[in-house]
């Protein structure tokens, strides 16, 4: 790892450990994201070679509002990485939810410390501000089986660091969700008054709760018990509504909405997003209007479809993200997530990746799987 | 202003419970009856007792007139029908209005009478083949057309005016016809049945338009009283109805389908000749906004001309980027853009990372080309966003094209010279079921085989008599 990019970690931990109440000063968040660009543009060369088609360099960019921002899709085609993609101390893709095998996005990690830091000190800010020691029951297999998630990996180092012994997943890569496994320890939750912490996907709670369903099973978990999911159902058929999960979590579980929390991360970047009503339940005694809360060391700004440019509060568009613990790959990312931005902080309305366009016209994933099924 | 958004002749409008409306934006409000499956099954009933009232016995040739009348309310622009489409389809479609105006001219003429008698003797090789048994090739034998009693239409949003034709094709065999417009395009239909309400309100009593949303039991409920079901649209929507179908009906298809074009070294001689060339190219991608079955993916170039593949991109571009001014590129959802971006991130960062592409984009994601030196096909993401791929000859395009081959319908040419013949049996044997000059891309005639068959005859059941 090079020298600068640990000085700029050292220089970050300040950061990290700010009050999610206190912003970055405006000079200050600037001074940091110019270093990691200038940093990024020397060694990350694609990233360069794509800034400089731009007439973007560090000579010329004077805010981070200029940094060029590099779309998700890019993570597909090539080692966005600055410094020697060898050299990584993690390597995490996405997964391959998109039709006919294509790409999938990489990320590399040169230094875990620029992930875990941001990571523990969102999930302790937004999950954990009553610095609660919890049972932590995950629905994601454990990263010794699947190496290649960040969100496994996120998972296993919040257990490790925050959860209370006994914290374990309770996946397999092979064997899927444990049903009967979370079923016994949540009773046994129940039974001693313990509250739990579940972590898991969206996909794998809507499987869970049919189950539940079906055999019309329910938990009244302990006060203080929260759940987090996480990802929404792109490339998938079913789409339920975040409402309508954090109803059935409550009749399912026992968990009450506002400690329901959705989780809004991706893996070409460190930084995560939380809802706001957990933390204000606990600080506040009662939650605002749902929202994602930015950390101080991200700013995320949501810019028209069309031309990238930013729009105002409360108009939809993409989501654009800088976020300064990306500082080993690219800080500025530009999402295909649709969002709004409302007072302090933003709503996820849509993942838009994936999306195929209307009619007859053929969606490219139905065009790809129609190509896949006709005869050679 | 609302727009009623139906023509619902056999319902008692007094029968509907409950009414939706859709505020489509810029103060346009679509307004659609919240139908039932009972209501479906009464509006099938009205259609087939209208038919016999008004359809099964009238001559072709009043078919005809009475629709080439109400074309001619779609085609002049001073006519109140045509100032409402005209209004109101860009709204709802997204579409620009120079485009929405183009699309009316070119469809509308579709429907009128020089171009349905064409039709009908095309596929029937006689005018009266509906009308009367005639005498045919087979000696001693007599035969006539008989069209679907009650044929239903389930209609995609992507292109205005293709329904209308699928419900044209219907009237000129007899057929009474009910439509389920798409969500996105549920207007041009329903105009077009007022238009013939106006010319011939009886003929108008056999036909019934709206939308109605997903729902597998009026879907259900709309097929069961159907000899024929044509379904526009994605695998999902057709392959829904060919369960909902009965077991007696016909289904026909027109699912996704593929368009690409070819540029042949005859058309590359030169800058001059390969300019317009390009001008076709581009109008091809840039009309229907490259939403239609017909709009092309790619366009495969050949090198060892003067102007070389890399060259004719960039005139493509340019081309598009005129086109901007006169036929603007329409209004897009978020992930529609999202998805234009991601693709010419994907093209950039692959030429950086050393491989022969070279991303020509225009202003915002207004259109979009992508010279790929490895000269592989991919399906785009539509939208005026093209590939253009090197090819040594044009039959080089073949290999990338065969997975395709079930999707494959439009190939345009040009610059083919002395080898068109050869070309097209190459293609037609790989999937194609068009092949036309670049120019022409866009606008099949109206009696063409559409996805490879005859648009009457595969809607009407032979009769022969034989004495």
């Amino acid at each position: 790892m090079s020298s600068e990019l640990r000085a700029i970690g050292e220089a970050l931990d300040p950061v990290f450990a700010l009050s999610f109440e206190s912003a970055l000063d405006a000079g200050a968040f600037d001074a940091l994201a110019l270093r990691i660009f200038a940093f990024q543009f020397e060694h990350n060369r694609p990233y360069a070679a794509w800034c400089r088609r731009r007439s973007r360099t560090p000579a010329s960019v004077r805010h981070w509002q200029d940094i060029p921002a590099v779309p998700t899709a890019a993570f597909k085609e090539v080692a966005l990485v600055a410094g020697p993609a060898a050299r990584a101390e993690a390597v995490f893709r996405t997964s391959g939810t998109t039709a006919g095998g294509a790409r999938r996005g990489t990320h590399h990690v040169l230094d875990l410390s620029l992930y875990h830091r941001p990571l523990l000190a969102g999930f302790r800010a937004m999950m954990l501000p009553d610095r609660a020691r919890l049972l932590m029951l995950s629905l994601v297999p454990p990263s010794s089986e699947w190496p290649e998630s960040s969100l496994a990996h996120m998972i296993d180092t919040v257990m490790a660091a925050e959860g209370a012994p006994g914290s374990r997943a309770h996946a397999g890569v092979r064997d899927g969700l444990d049903e009967p496994g979370l079923a016994r320890t949540l009773r046994a939750a129940e039974r001693d008054h313990r509250p739990v912490c579940l972590l898991g996907t969206s996909l794998a709670w809507v499987r869970w709760l049919d189950a539940l369903d079906a055999a019309d099973e329910r938990f009244r978990l302990p006060a203080g018990s929260r759940l987090m999911d996480t990802g929404g159902f792109k490339g998938r058929s079913r789409t339920v509504a975040e409402d309508e999960m954090r109803a059935r979590y409550r009749d399912r579980l026992g968990i009450e909405p506002a400690l329901a929390i959705n989780e809004y991360g991706m893996t070409e970047m460190c930084s995560q997003f939380y809802d706001t009503t957990l933390r204000e339940t606990v600080l506040d005694a009662a939650a605002g209007p749902r929202r994602k809360r930015v950390p101080p060391w991200v700013r995320t700004r949501v810019v028209h479809p069309d031309t990238l440019e930013p729009v105002d509060a409360g108009v939809p568009g993409l989501l654009q993200h800088f976020d300064l613990a990306n500082a080993g790959s690219v800080m500025a990312i530009q999402t295909e997530d649709l969002g709004v931005r409302v007072e302090d902080g933003f709503l996820v309305l849509g993942r838009a990746g994936g999306a195929g366009p209307r009619g007859c016209s053929i969606a490219m994933d139905e065009l790809l799987s129609a190509a896949r099924g006709s005869p050679p | 202003m609302i727009l009623d958004a139906y023509h619902l002749p056999g319902l008692r409008l007094e029968d509907v419970g409950e009414w939706s409306e859709r505020d489509a934006g810029d103060g346009l409000t679509l307004r659609f009856p919240v139908l039932e499956p009972d209501h479906l099954l009464e509006i099938g009933a009205g259609l087939r007792a209208a038919r016999l009232r008004a359809l099964a016995e009238r001559p072709v040739a009043s078919i005809i007139a009475a629709i080439d009348a109400a074309a001619t309310r779609l085609a002049d622009p001073a006519a109140p029908l045509r100032a409402l489409a005209e209004h109101a389809l860009p709204i709802v479609t997204g579409y620009s209005a120079p485009m929405v105006r183009l699309i009316l001219d070119r469809m509308t003429a579709d429907w009128r009478r020089a171009a349905l008698e064409q039709l009908v003797v095309s596929e029937f090789g006689r005018a009266d083949a509906i009308d009367a048994f005639a005498p045919g090739m087979r000696p001693g034998v007599r035969s006539r057309g008989y069209g679907p009693e009650l044929s239903l239409h389930i209609l995609a949003g992507n292109v205005p005016g293709v329904g209308v034709t699928s419900l044209v094709r219907a009237l000129l065999v007899r057929s009474a016809a009910i439509a389920k417009t798409a969500a996105e395009e549920p207007i041009l239909a329903v105009l077009f049945a007022r238009a013939l309400a106006e010319a011939a309100p009886d003929l108008a009593s056999c036909m019934a338009v709206t939308h109605w949303r997903g729902g597998a039991d009026l879907d259900r409920a709309a097929a069961a009283g159907a000899d024929t079901i044509v379904v526009y649209g994605g695998a999902q929507a057709v392959s829904a109805f060919r369960r909902h179908a009965t077991p007696l009906a016909r289904v026909i298809e027109h699912g996704p389908r593929l368009s690409v074009g070819l540029v042949g070294r005859e058309a590359l001689a030169t800058p001059a000749t390969a300019r317009p060339a390009a001008s076709a190219a581009a109008r091809a991608v840039a009309i229907f906004d490259q939403q239609g079955c017909v709009s092309p993916h790619a366009f495969f170039v050949e090198t060892g001309a003067p102007v070389e593949p890399r060259a004719f991109a960039r005139m493509l571009a340019s081309e598009l980027d005129g086109l901007e001014a006169v036929l603007p590129r329409g209004r897009l959802d978020a992930a529609e853009s999202a998805v234009i971006h991601a693709v010419r991130a994907t093209a950039e960062f692959r030429a950086i990372a050393g491989d022969d592409i070279e991303l020509i984009a225009g202003p915002g994601t207004s259109w979009t080309v992508i010279y790929a030196g490895d000269g592989a096909f991919e399906p785009v993401c539509l939208n005026r966003t093209v590939r253009v791929l090197p090819v040594s000859s044009l039959e080089g395009c073949i290999p990338g094209l065969l997975p395709f081959r079930a999707l494959l319908q439009t190939v345009g040419f040009t610059g083919t010279g002395g080898r068109t013949a050869a070309l097209a049996h190459a293609l037609g044997a790989a999937g194609a079921t068009r092949i036309t000059p670049l120019e022409r891309m866009p606008w099949p005639p109206p009696d063409w085989h559409h996805d490879g068959r005859g648009p009457l005859r595969e809607l009407v059941r032979w009769v022969d008599l034989e004495e």
